[in-house]
């Protein structure tokens, strides 16, 4: 077993909604060491970030966009139409459009923070993850319009519905590849830092919408381990894994807690700082 | 990073100081390896010193579980500290090796 041959860096962010923000204190980290990365890779609410960061946005601009992106207001109304769907599938003609969140205020806060700008924006080449809602295949999205891209990543399964990009209908990247590390060692990266997060659970289960939540996450939790356990055995890359632990529970819509989730992700980059810099060093003299 | 190997009865007692990943792991597979062409089969890597474990860290620890089980033996691992026993949990390894809290319950299991 060798250091990796070449210097290419890759930060690919995993699903986890609010956690995701921990890249934001990874990034502080790498910016602090005058470590640029190569390529970045982001699924679901690590897609945000992956975005963000992609488009060359500091850490401090990252914090605001996000926040201004990921509120309580993109949640606030149901899609009745999905409701009636539900209640009354033949009437209302059930199909795979189904998503309890109405998804226009969400949709709106894209649109305001990424406006038209496209993949050929970005200073860092960036890669979005999402599902391709028939035959549950990863979809890796590296052009045209940011929004769109972004909206099929994040488009969780059961609030928010499907997004159509050309013939394929797309759902949330966490639903095939939690953790997409391949995506970076099918662009022939060796050196990667994978940022993943568990999905949580709900607190209660007191609903019919968190007993079906519950069940998700359980399934995706799986398949991140899964996932994980495949690429890192399988492939000569080296996967630097960055986890931060969370001592407060963090939900879906917790933005309140960005900056612990922040120093959370910047004290567990700081760790593996000094061996990063070791395998960046050995690369640069070689 | 620095590798001692003591001995109880058959069993090679392997054990790591420092972070075992792409710039060390070479070295602890040439150890494993060597242990069991001494005739070592059953091993137990004592990862209570180890600090940090990267891909390539996994990859040496599945590499050593092949080559001695192929040679009908075993090897368990002892005392990995937290950051390390959630990569190898994250990674799926308690499902298909054994590891235990301390080296003396690893070293009284290959007794079972």
């Amino acid at each position: 077993m060798n250091p990796p041959k070449n210097n290419r860096l890759a930060l690919v962010i995993g699903s986890g909604a609010v956690k995701c923000a921990a890249a934001l204190g990874v990034w502080k980290v790498l910016n602090r060491a005058g470590i640029k990365v190569d390529l970045l890779v982001g699924c679901s609410g690590g897609s945000l970030f992956a975005t963000t960061m992609a488009l060359g946005y500091s850490v401090d601009e990252c914090i605001e966009l996000t926040q201004r992106l990921w509120n309580r207001s993109i949640t606030r109304k149901r899609d009745t139409r999905s409701f009636l769907k539900a209640l009354l599938p033949q009437v209302f003609k059930f199909d795979e459009r189904f998503g309890m969140i109405d998804d226009h205020a969400m949709f709106k806060n894209l649109r305001a923070v990424f406006g038209e700008r496209t993949f050929t924006d970005t200073v860092v080449p960036l890669y979005l993850l999402a599902t391709d809602f028939y035959t549950g295949e990863p979809v890796v999205l590296d052009r045209g319009t940011l929004v769109y891209a972004l909206r099929a990543s994040i488009s969780v399964p059961f609030i928010w519905r499907p997004w159509r990009i050309g013939e394929r209908f797309l759902i949330d990247g966490a639903v095939s590849n939690p953790l997409p590390v391949d995506v970076a060692i099918r662009e022939g990266v060796e050196l990667i830092l994978a940022v993943g997060f568990e999905t949580p659970a709900p607190r209660r289960i007191k609903s019919i919408s968190r007993f079906v939540f519950h069940l998700n996450s359980v399934m995706t939790n799986n398949l991140y381990r899964a996932n994980f356990a495949f690429h890192n055995l399988a492939h000569h890359a080296e996967i630097i894994t960055v986890l931060p632990d969370f001592t407060q529970q963090v939900s879906l819509f917790d933005t309140q807690h960005i900056p612990y989730v922040i120093q959370q992700g910047e004290h567990a980059m700081e760790q593996q700082l000094p061996y990063l810099q070791r395998l960046l060093g050995e690369n640069h003299s070689s | 990073m620095e590798i001692t190997t003591n001995y109880q009865d058959q069993v090679a007692v392997v054990a790591v100081e420092g972070s075992i990943d792409a710039l060390t792991s070479g070295d602890v597979s040439a150890h494993l390896a060597g242990q069991i062409s001494q005739g070592y089969h059953h091993m137990i890597l004592d990862l209570s010193q180890v600090e940090y474990m990267s891909s390539a860290g996994l990859r040496a620890i599945m590499e050593g579980l092949k080559t001695s089980r192929q040679a009908g033996g075993d090897l368990r691992l002892a005392e990995p500290q937290p950051g390390v026993d959630k990569v190898l949990r994250m990674a799926g390894f308690p499902s298909i090796m054994k590891s235990y809290s301390s080296l003396a319950e690893a070293a009284a299991s290959f007794k079972d």
